[in-house]
């Protein structure tokens, strides 16, 4: 069995919107809950623990209510960070293996969580090449990277709990940040083996407007018309 | 092999409908929903070999639905195919329709398949499922003297079509039919000086229902279909 810890707690600043982009409603439903509905249907999960701020605790209680989710729901307060929210959820998790995934990427197929908990392999994250060129620099090139050395890690990711939680509590007495836990897994274990499985490129995150307009074409696409 | 929730099975098409489904071995449980307990016992005992339960609601008491549907989940362990059969009128003119006629209608109309069709999904959602809601022709074109019940049946259609589309993600077909006249009760309120052995019968529209909520079929929902005897 794994747990699935389901990050929740963006506040959606880059949507010029007072609702975080994790509410807003996506083909008619809240972007949480495509997610939510989808690991609602996985045998294997044993509990989902959404990382969010107290004060949408009740609504997403509603939500849960409202989509007959039946698995067990458990709340983690988010953090001021990405990696503290992951650490707080991390702290309600008690199952050998753990499974992240973010709200705002609500295009995440069912298979997509199947393959990442059915692999034999402990610490297993979703990636996609890169199509573009990423350099160094700020307002002046300082450095050149290899694009077919890159990378582009999306979410879900699955870990083996106690690595991830040590090295989660390694971070925070060195005061280290991270913008996702395979790079601070890997910094802080750099023998552990951590696979990248191809992602799809419609696994994307939601985080300015204009997404909510590629959201909705990907739901057609991809959702609507698979069924 | 699955559940088949059906409303309005005490008579006319929902009889009909419950007749027929029930022999033609798509599902084995059937919960019958409705006020009249003699009228769906009869119903009972035309039906094919196939698990049976009533339950008691007056669609009027909407409210009552998901408490109902958690009941009908509970006693059957699945809810695979909705039929949203049931139907109410009380034909009048603008201006002699009382708020209460009015409500009434939507309440067993309108309210009580929106309900439905909530409740059973939450439940149908994990493997997929047929609903087929009853519309009316008289939701489709203008019928004086039938305000609240052509207005009841255009939101029907208007239901079924939107929930196509929201509901395509869990594999739960949705299907409308808007049969013209038919021998039922009902028609008898709307036209009570028409010879009913003149027109379309239940058992014909039970027929194009049971085509429809064929397993097979994935090409028919997501539109009106109208359901007319030609003389």
């Amino acid at each position: 069995m794994i747990s699935a810890i389901l990050l929740s707690g963006g506040v959606g600043s880059r949507m010029h919107n007072s609702m975080p982009k994790q509410y807003m409603l996506l083909a008619g439903k809240p972007v949480i809950m495509h997610t939510v509905e989808r690991l609602d249907t996985i045998e294997s999960i044993k509990n989902i623990i959404i990382v969010c701020s107290e004060e949408y605790r009740s609504a997403i209680d509603l939500m849960l209510k409202q989509y007959g989710i039946r698995k067990f729901v458990k709340f983690a307060p988010a953090g001021q960070t990405r990696q503290a929210s992951v650490r707080s959820g991390l702290s309600f998790v008690e199952t050998e293996a753990v499974m992240i995934h973010e709200a705002a990427r609500p295009f995440v197929q069912t298979e997509d969580f199947s393959r990442l908990i059915e692999s034999t392999d402990e610490n297993v994250i979703i990636g996609s090449p890169i199509n573009y060129t990423v350099i160094k620099g700020d307002d002046c090139v300082t450095g050149l990277l290899e694009r077919s050395e890159l990378v582009n890690v999306q979410l879900p990711q699955k870990f083996n709990t106690e690595l991830l939680k040590s090295a989660h509590e390694k971070a925070v007495k060195e005061e280290k940040k991270f913008t996702e836990d395979a790079s601070l897994l890997y910094y802080y274990d750099q023998s552990v083996r951590i696979r990248i499985m191809e992602g799809t490129e419609y696994n994307i995150k939601i985080t300015n407007p204009i997404d909510m307009v590629i959201g909705d074409m990907i739901y057609r696409e991809y959702f609507q018309r698979r069924a | 092999m699955g559940t088949c929730v059906i409303t309005g099975a005490g008579d006319g098409i929902g009889r009909a409908t419950a007749i027929e489904v029930s022999k033609c071995g798509y599902y084995d449980s059937f919960a019958l929903l409705g006020r009249n307990l003699k009228a769906m016992e009869n119903t009972v005992s035309l039906m094919g070999d196939v698990h049976v339960k009533i339950y008691e609601i007056d669609f009027v008491n909407v409210e009552k639905i998901p408490e109902i549907i958690g009941r009908v989940y509970k006693d059957f362990h699945s809810i695979d195919c909705l039929l949203n059969i049931a139907g109410y009128t009380d034909p009048q003119p603008l201006l002699s329709t009382s708020l209460e006629s009015f409500e009434l209608t939507y309440r067993v109309n309108v309210f009580a398949p929106f309900l439905l069709m909530r409740e059973c999904t939450k439940y149908m959602k994990r493997r997929g499922g047929k609903i087929l809601n009853v519309a009316s022709t008289a939701g489709m074109t203008p019928r004086p003297g039938w305000l609240s019940y052509a207005s009841s049946k255009a939101s029907v259609i208007a239901m079924s079509q939107t929930l196509t589309d929201e509901l395509a993600e869990y594999d739960i077909k949705v299907y409308c039919i808007s049969p013209g006249r038919c021998a039922t009760k009902l028609r008898r309120k709307l036209a009570p000086d028409e010879d009913p052995s003149t027109i379309m019968q239940p058992e014909e529209v039970a027929d194009v229902i049971n085509k429809l909520i064929d397993p097979n079929d994935t090409c028919l929902d997501g539109q009106n279909i109208v359901i007319r005897k030609r003389f």
